[in-house]
């Protein structure tokens, strides 16, 4: 009873309180990160990453590199991001080791929206047209705007990231900008 | 979709600098982000760039779902927390070795900062609805006698006073350090960093009185 109320109170302290612990080595408060954190992470690097098959592998190294590192951290009240910059580093890893090639034709289609509110159903049919019109771009620019949009780098940090001249990411940027609010109001 | 206004039509979408007065689609992305401040005159009586603006606008509420929705997608199961737990080094935080004096000739005891971290982690279990967050140890905890400053951030229960929890956390790690170690605690200092209500409630009044 008492464990239990424990765990409960550890599973639902803030991040700084988990991620301070779990940088000291404490690993039950790293597996409350574990489970927090799995589903931002698997959405995030499934985004920059095209295809789903190395999402898991890519995540899952990510969190062991975060241990590793985590006493590294200086406020880890920003475990949070600092997660999604880790798994940014190994997604882009991957991306340049296999060079995966996007299929235009293998988009999933937006889900059938059976059963949910027209608000929510518009949201996620807007959702999957996004994530479609994204799985469109080739690598870099696709990249380029995950970092941006969903990662929140800067224009020059995304330069660093990718190994790229600040202007080229600018140009890469503008294009999948571009080619994105294309497809949106099309789908509109 | 209800668009009451002068629909613009989908293949209409203009994005070039000669359909936005001059004006381009990273300069209108830009001033977006900047909450359309300070006004831009220019920008903000071309209809060519309302439109792309408005395109934007629900194209900044729909991006932040792409992680959401995903993140529905698959339940977090524990068979991969235990994958993740198996693949991480566990000794990987024992710090400083702290030497015990043992009258003992020949004899070498030590015990490492990550167990005395441990052991002060565990005094929340004195004080129910406390978690123990990072916790250092300032000092030259090698060296025997040396003072030592213990700084720990925690997080407490809703609806307790703060300084009678940070009291009885500071009264148990010191308790348990004494009896554990021969450490010189100078000073024990909490910071309360986040006051959790718990849907369990803290207090049991009833049945185990």
């Amino acid at each position: 009873m008492d464990g239990d109320r424990f765990n409960e109170a550890l599973e639902s302290a803030d991040d700084r309180i988990v991620a301070g612990r779990a940088a000291d080595g404490d690993t039950a408060a790293f597996a409350v990160l574990v489970r927090r954190y799995t589903p931002m992470m698997r959405a995030y690097t499934h985004r920059i990453l095209s295809g789903s098959a190395e999402v898991d592998d890519v995540v899952q190294e990510s969190f062991i590199t975060a241990w590793q590192r985590l006493p590294e951290l200086d406020d880890p009240g920003k475990v949070k991001s600092w997660l999604m910059r880790i798994s940014s580093r190994k997604s882009i890893d991957r991306a340049r080791a296999h060079r995966p090639h996007t299929d235009i034709d293998n988009i999933d289609a937006p889900a059938p929206a059976h059963n949910t509110p027209p608000q929510l159903a518009e949201t996620q049919a807007g959702v999957a047209a996004l994530g479609a019109a994204l799985q469109e771009l080739p690598d870099a620019q696709r990249a380029c705007w995950v970092l941006r949009e969903l990662g929140e780098y800067g224009y020059d940090e995304i330069a660093q990231e990718l190994d790229l001249p600040t202007s080229t990411v600018r140009g890469l940027l503008a294009r999948a900008r571009k080619h994105i609010l294309v497809q949106m109001e099309q789908w509109r | 979709m209800t668009d009451k206004h002068d629909t613009p039509s989908v293949q209409n979408l203009k994005l070039e600098p000669e359909d936005l007065d001059g004006h381009t689609l990273e300069e209108l992305t830009d001033y977006l982000a900047a909450g359309r401040t300070p006004p831009n005159a220019s920008i903000d009586a071309s209809p060519g760039c309302q439109i792309v603006l408005d395109a934007l606008e629900r194209l900044h509420a729909l991006t932040p779902q792409l992680l959401v929705e995903d993140a529905q997608a698959k339940p977090v199961d524990e068979g991969w927390v235990q994958k993740i737990l198996a693949g991480i080094a566990l000794d990987a935080r024992a710090g400083r070795r702290i030497p015990i004096p043992t009258p003992l000739p020949r004899a070498d005891l030590g015990i490492t900062e990550g167990a005395v971290r441990g052991l002060i982690r565990g005094a929340e279990r004195a004080v129910p609805g406390a978690v123990v967050g990072r916790c250092r140890l300032e000092g030259e905890v090698t060296q025997e006698g040396a003072p030592i400053h213990i700084l720990i951030d925690a997080s407490v229960a809703y609806g307790e006073p703060i300084p009678d929890v940070a009291q009885r956390l500071r009264a148990e790690i010191a308790e348990r350090l004494s009896a554990h170690t021969r450490l010189n605690i100078t000073e024990i200092d909490i910071t309360v960093y986040d006051i959790q209500k718990l849907p369990t409630p803290v207090e049991d009044d009833g049945e185990d009185k």
